[in-house]
């Protein structure tokens, strides 16, 4: 039996998470919400996770029923991530692996959301859509290694909703990009944007500057309405998602998709991706909010991995890394 | 007197202040901090240690931060080119220090 606490907090989410054996007991997080029309600067957001991270602490051992001496090791995010809120996490956790004995782990951010999807949805063998405010990339498994067979070649798709949020300032609670979900669904016009796929990788920065400006003009002179933007901005952006998930898998030969990160909550991209799957006869899997969104116990699932394969983090490479 | 003239003075302030502490700076032109924290025991500061001697300084040049435990006494020496850079090291530093502090407070002691 193998009880690893889990330790995230890379962007605006603080979690900590008690995985055993593949079962998760118990996964608290806080969030750090901006007012509408800001985004979130890592000072700020390495400030808000030390004033609540010993708080989360205590209640994931109080949900779980554990005592430190339960736990076996203690994994944390090495990265990638913002800095400052990634130094603050892994402080405390290396704090706590000494104090309580047990041997430390530095997760990969990215491996922590794919190993937690495929622990929960049961996927065997998936062509993998990461989508967050901090990462796009579509990964599948080969030879011994997670490998990136396509990505973004600039921003990720997340931060192309968030950052078109701010500009309608659309309120960042619970978080933008639920926002321009729920706004998406009211809209009727479809505004055409640019479709910027890349090969097997994909670009969003010059999707965000057209909308950034047609929101101004187009808004102001009442050609549509704001639920309209958000509409046509998700079906572009997902669509572009969709191709090179597609064609990730035509090469991979792969017959599952599985999504995951915080875009993947988004009930039109699965909707989406449920359809190009559909056609090729493969199927979709995906997590709800609990495990979509940046966590805790997905580090600590991944953590349970690596240290079942003989992985430990020694206390001096247990340096973050924003990349 | 003028914004430029007030940060100079500041600035002579600051390495005076920082000449008079560690004593030999006129010759490297730099900017000098120290900082001890003694700790309950000796375990307790090598913790301290190694909690906050893995991550590298955000800034590549201009800075240098040196941590090393003596006995139960965590010994910090900073060297900085700018007055500036010198004091987001040392605050950001201070913040880290508070939270490993607040963590063996919550979570403390040391098993043995």
């Amino acid at each position: 039996m193998t009880v690893v606490i889990g330790f995230e907090g890379s962007a605006n989410k603080i979690g900590v998470g008690i995985v055993r054996d593949g079962e998760v007991l118990s996964n608290p997080r806080r969030t750090y919400i901006t007012p509408p029309g800001q985004g979130f600067l890592p000072s700020e957001t390495a400030k808000h996770h030390r004033s609540v991270i010993l708080t989360v602490v205590r209640e994931a051992l109080d949900e779980a029923e554990l005592s430190p001496a339960d736990i076996d090791c203690v994994a944390y995010t090495k990265g990638p991530g913002m800095g400052a809120p990634l130094v603050t996490v892994a402080l405390v956790a290396r704090t706590l692996a000494q104090l309580w004995g047990k041997p430390l782990l530095g997760v990969n951010h990215c491996i922590g959301h794919i190993e937690m999807g495929r622990l929960i949805t049961q996927a065997n063998n998936p062509t993998v859509l990461y989508v967050s405010g901090g990462n796009t990339q579509v990964v599948a498994f080969s030879e011994r290694r997670y490998r990136i067979f396509g990505e973004t070649i600039d921003i990720a798709v997340g931060n192309c909703l968030d950052r078109f949020a701010r500009v309608i300032k659309i309120s960042n609670d619970p978080s933008p990009g639920y926002n321009i979900e729920q706004m998406a669904k009211k809209g009727t016009e479809y505004v055409e944007l640019p479709y910027t796929v890349k090969g097997m990788d994909v670009s969003f920065s010059g999707v965000l500057s057209y909308i950034e400006e047609a929101a101004h003009k187009m808004l102001s002179s009442g050609q549509c309405t704001a639920e309209d933007l958000c509409f046509s901005l998700q079906e572009t952006l997902f669509s572009m998602l969709v191709e090179i998930t597609e064609r990730a898998m035509a090469h991979c030969g792969s017959q599952e998709v599985l999504i995951v990160g915080g875009v993947g909550c988004n009930l039109r991209l699965q909707e989406m991706m449920g359809i190009m799957c559909k056609e090729r006869g493969a199927k979709l899997f995906a997590t709800d909010e609990r495990f979509c969104i940046d966590n805790g116990a997905m580090i600590a699932q991944a953590g349970w991995e690596m240290f079942r394969s003989g992985y430990v983090t020694e206390l001096p490479d247990s340096w973050i890394t924003q990349r | 007197m003028s914004l430029k003239s007030i940060s100079a003075n500041m600035l002579k302030k600051k390495k005076k202040m920082a000449e008079d502490v560690s004593g030999n700076n006129h010759a490297q032109q730099m900017l000098g901090f120290n900082l001890d924290v003694p700790f309950p025991s000796e375990r307790e500061a090598s913790i301290a240690l190694n909690s906050l001697s893995p991550d590298r300084e955000p800034r590549k040049g201009g800075i240098t931060k040196e941590l090393v435990a003596v006995g139960n006494v965590l010994s910090v020496r900073w060297t900085a080119d700018e007055a500036r850079v010198l004091r987001v090291s040392v605050g950001s530093f201070l913040d880290h220090l508070a939270l490993v502090l607040e963590t063996m407070e919550a979570f403390g002691p040391p098993i043995s």
